[in-house]
């Protein structure tokens, strides 16, 4: 079953066509992953999902109702949850009122100190810097604060972009344990990576996107691990 | 032609030097709340060397366009990597501090008996170059417009050439046009210094088309409203501001109809106008539209 | 020796509603990245409403200080909703030049309505002066501090201790995080504008009763006082908002002093210009749209 489906959206910005009609689907409770070069519009997708971006044409379907167009609180509130591109943490913000920041729409305070207490559990290095503001955290902290934030607002859907953007490796599979872990309980992700080697080994079905489309939909296997390489950071050589 | 009218355009070419050179530091991308001060330069040099040393006035303003170049680049210099605020606030100082030199400044020559010259917030009055020499007011209108026309060819040529692309490719990123070679420093002091030189040009004629300046002529309204008529009037070429300096002054000062409550009724127009077109009314796309339409 | 002390008395005083003026502009700054042309006169609206209430009705302190800081809210929103709201992913000139438009219409109605150029405006204490030895102090001047101290705290308070001051530090802290958070930023923005003006009322109403009398130039002076005092501070730090306010009061006590009222003005200028030359870091940190 679908949790989103995403018909023929065109986003621009000005007189150029980001995406030229962009078609996808999440089920619910996957892990769908997003590959493709740089400039392919993967990042302008997420946008336009989450309402920063509004799509020129098309409609995004979420639990039923289109949601395209809609401001981003909007969005929050029906229960998607977006974790940028380049993190974007409230610098001088403590750890810990950036995650309250995140459960801004929500009211039941036992509930949001749970979720904190859940949180610090799962990110144990966020707990240790809890009072601390997030402009100096590490790279792979403010990651780990973004996605808790996100998470703050319980989402059913997480959207990811780039999540492992200029982070070492150990922080990446970290990442990407998370991710796993996240899904076990049950959250949809839709997962926006350049680390195609790494997304293809959690994801159930993926996407490759260039110049704007979709060029290719399939699970894991359906194309050779080398070529999926080479189309997501390259692009298709087909001419 | 009555002299009102005369007056009324007149007045329209004077303000006009300002509005373009509002015009071109904000095509390169500089707002600037200052440009009244350079006016202010114009018209008090221009005004003394007429009116205290006898000299011509086409003279004085060649003169007078060379000061206001000259003191543009000299706020322009140490502003050059102030951006968008910052650098407004900054000429927003420099030109109070200018109008606050005015009232300070009293300099005055004895002639003929009588003392001439600026006399602090007294002002400056005598600038009589036009009565003495028998210009008429049509003559002097003329001149005024003939001036103004040599200014809009120089605009108009610069804008289809490349310096025109550089300008406007400074003015949208200033960083990539960097990196594409223009010497952006030398950019943002050339266009300081033409925009010094025209609103000191306006000045010079306004001081001598009134007579009389004092330091309040030259304050921060002026400056504003020079930075909107640029804006309202478009940016997308230089006949954007004649056309917001037109609209202001030429229908509304001409048309009495709105006397008393002017302001209201244009200020709700202007604010209206710019949710329905945020760089004027002959902004880049008016124009592109325009010049498809004609050639 | 008692004269500067009476100055640093007098710049404190004074610096206490230019402290206000500034918290009113750098809300709006360092929420909406924008230059609010239209604030003094806002506020000078919010002063004339009140004068004209008390010409008709004659009216106390408190009901004066009221009517100041709803028409201020008042005009306030009729800015935001014309100026900045429509230019709000845009850009930043059309919003500012928009707001000097309005600024222009302020002036007018107020010139229509009440067209003397000075009105009485009630003082905040008949009594005489408070004498401390060499210094005198204006009994009006410890209730502009008290009020100006009051309405900070009450700001302090709005901003850490409410959901909406989370939201609003959000927004000025990161915007498209606050956006992804959930938070309804066009909402903040408008609510951030009436509490500016509501600050900014206050300060009028504070400055008017303090001086006695409105003049249709206190638009154009509280705008100015304002942006010189947030420049000082440092654009868009709200702290920075009040130090600017109270080191502009103590720098035009002192210089008036020294060298007379306009070279008061001249000095202030002078420091600012060079401060912005020298790109100062508190100065030059926040990115203006």
């Amino acid at each position: 079953m679908s949790l989103l489906k995403v018909r023929d959206v065109v986003t621009a910005y000005g007189k150029i066509e980001a995406l030229k009609g962009v078609s996808l689907e999440v089920a619910q409770g996957s892990i769908t992953c997003l590959l493709g070069p740089n400039g392919a519009g993967k990042t302008t997708l997420m946008m336009s999902i989450a309402g920063i971006l509004r799509p020129r044409k098309g409609t995004i379907h979420f639990g039923g109702e289109d949601i395209a167009g809609r401001p981003p609180h909007a969005i929050v509130a029906r229960g998607v949850a977006l974790v940028p591109e380049n993190r974007l943490v409230f610098p001088s913000m403590t750890v810990l009122e950036n995650l309250n920041a995140g459960a801004y729409q929500r009211g039941d305070k036992q509930a949001i100190a749970e979720d904190i207490d859940k949180l610090f559990a799962r990110f144990p290095r966020l707990r240790e810097r809890a009072a601390q503001q997030a402009g100096t955290l590490s790279g792979g902290e403010q990651q780990m604060l973004a996605v808790a934030r996100a998470l703050m607002s319980r989402p059913k859907l997480l959207l990811m972009d780039e999540p492992s953007l200029g982070l070492a490796p150990l922080v990446v599979e970290e990442i990407f344990r998370i991710v796993t872990e996240l899904h076990k309980d049950g959250t949809t992700i839709f997962l926006v990576e350049q680390n195609a080697h790494m997304a293809l080994k959690v994801a159930q079905h993926f996407y490759l996107m260039e110049q704007g489309k979709v060029s290719f939909s399939g699970t894991p296997g359906a194309l050779a691990e080398d070529e999926v390489i080479h189309r997501a950071y390259l692009g298709s050589s087909k001419i | 032609m009555d002299d009102y009218a005369i007056g009324v355009l007149t007045n329209i070419g004077l303000i006009s030097f300002l509005a373009l050179s509002a015009y071109l530091l904000l095509i390169t991308g500089e707002m600037s709340f200052g440009q009244q001060a350079f006016f202010g330069v114009g018209a008090y040099a221009g005004g003394m060397l007429t009116a205290m040393y006898g000299w011509s006035l086409p003279l004085a303003a060649l003169c007078a366009m060379a000061l206001g170049a000259l003191a543009q680049f000299l706020v322009g210099l140490p502003t050059l990597r102030l951006r968008g605020l910052y650098f407004a606030m900054a000429t927003l100082a420099a030109a109070e501090m200018a109008r606050i030199l005015f009232e300070l400044f009293h300099f005055q020559r004895q002639l003929e008996g009588e003392p001439v010259g600026p006399d602090g917030s007294q002002g400056f009055r005598g600038i009589r170059w036009v009565f003495e020499h028998g210009v008429e007011p049509l003559e002097y209108l003329g001149m005024v417009y003939a001036l103004l026309a040599l200014a809009l060819v120089a605009f108009l040529l610069v804008e289809r050439s490349r310096l025109g692309a550089t300008l406007r490719g400074v003015g949208e990123d200033a960083e990539l046009a960097a990196s594409l070679g223009v010497n952006v420093t030398r950019v943002k002091l050339g266009v300081a210094a033409a925009a010094g030189a025209l609103a000191a040009l306006g000045g010079v004629l306004y001081a001598h088309h009134n007579t009389y300046i004092e330091p309040r002529n030259f304050d921060i309204m002026l400056g504003v409203h020079s930075l909107a008529y640029a804006l309202i009037g478009g940016l997308g070429t230089a006949l954007g501001p004649l056309l917001g300096v037109v609209l202001d002054i030429g229908a509304l000062e001409g048309s009495r109809v709105f006397q008393g409550y002017r302001m209201i009724v244009f200020g709700g127009l202007v604010a209206l106008l710019l949710i329905w077109r945020p760089r004027g009314l002959l902004d880049e796309r008016a124009v592109q539209w325009l010049r498809r339409r004609f050639s | 020796m008692s004269d500067l002390a009476q100055n640093t008395l007098d710049g404190l005083f004074l610096g206490s509603s230019y402290a206000l003026l500034a918290l009113g502009f750098t809300l709006i700054f360092g929420v909406l990245r924008r230059v609010n042309l239209s604030f003094g006169p806002a506020v000078m609206f919010g002063c004339y409403a009140a004068t004209w209430v008390n010409l008709n009705f004659g009216a106390g302190l408190v009901l004066l200080a009221l009517v100041t800081i709803l028409g201020s809210i008042l005009a306030g929103a009729y800015v935001e909703r014309l100026c900045f709201a429509p230019h709000r992913g845009g850009s930043a000139i059309a919003a500012m030049v928009a707001s000097f438009a309005l600024w222009m219409q302020f002036e007018e109605l107020a010139s229509i309505v009440l067209p003397r150029h000075l009105y009485d405006f009630p003082p905040l204490h008949g009594g005489a002066p408070l004498a401390f030895g060499a210094m005198t102090l204006r009994i009006e001047s410890l209730v502009m501090l008290f009020a100006a101290l009051l309405m900070c705290a009450l700001l302090w308070w709005i901003l850490y201790r409410t959901r909406f001051g989370v939201a609003v530090r959000a927004v000025i802290d990161q915007p498209q995080a606050a956006q992804l958070a959930g938070i309804n930023v066009p909402r903040v923005f408008m609510l951030t504008f009436a509490l500016a003006s509501a600050i900014g009322g206050l300060a009028g109403f504070l400055i008017a009763a303090s001086h006695e009398q409105v003049t249709p130039m206190l638009g154009m002076w509280s705008t100015m006082k304002g942006l010189l005092a947030m420049m000082l501070g440092g654009l868009g730090s709200l702290p920075g908002a009040v130090l600017g306010g109270l080191a502009l009061g103590l720098l035009e006590a002192h210089s008036q002093w020294f060298f007379g009222p306009q070279n008061r003005d001249l000095i202030a200028y002078a420091l600012i210009f060079i401060l912005l030359a020298a790109r100062v870091p508190w100065m030059t940190t926040r990115s203006a749209s």
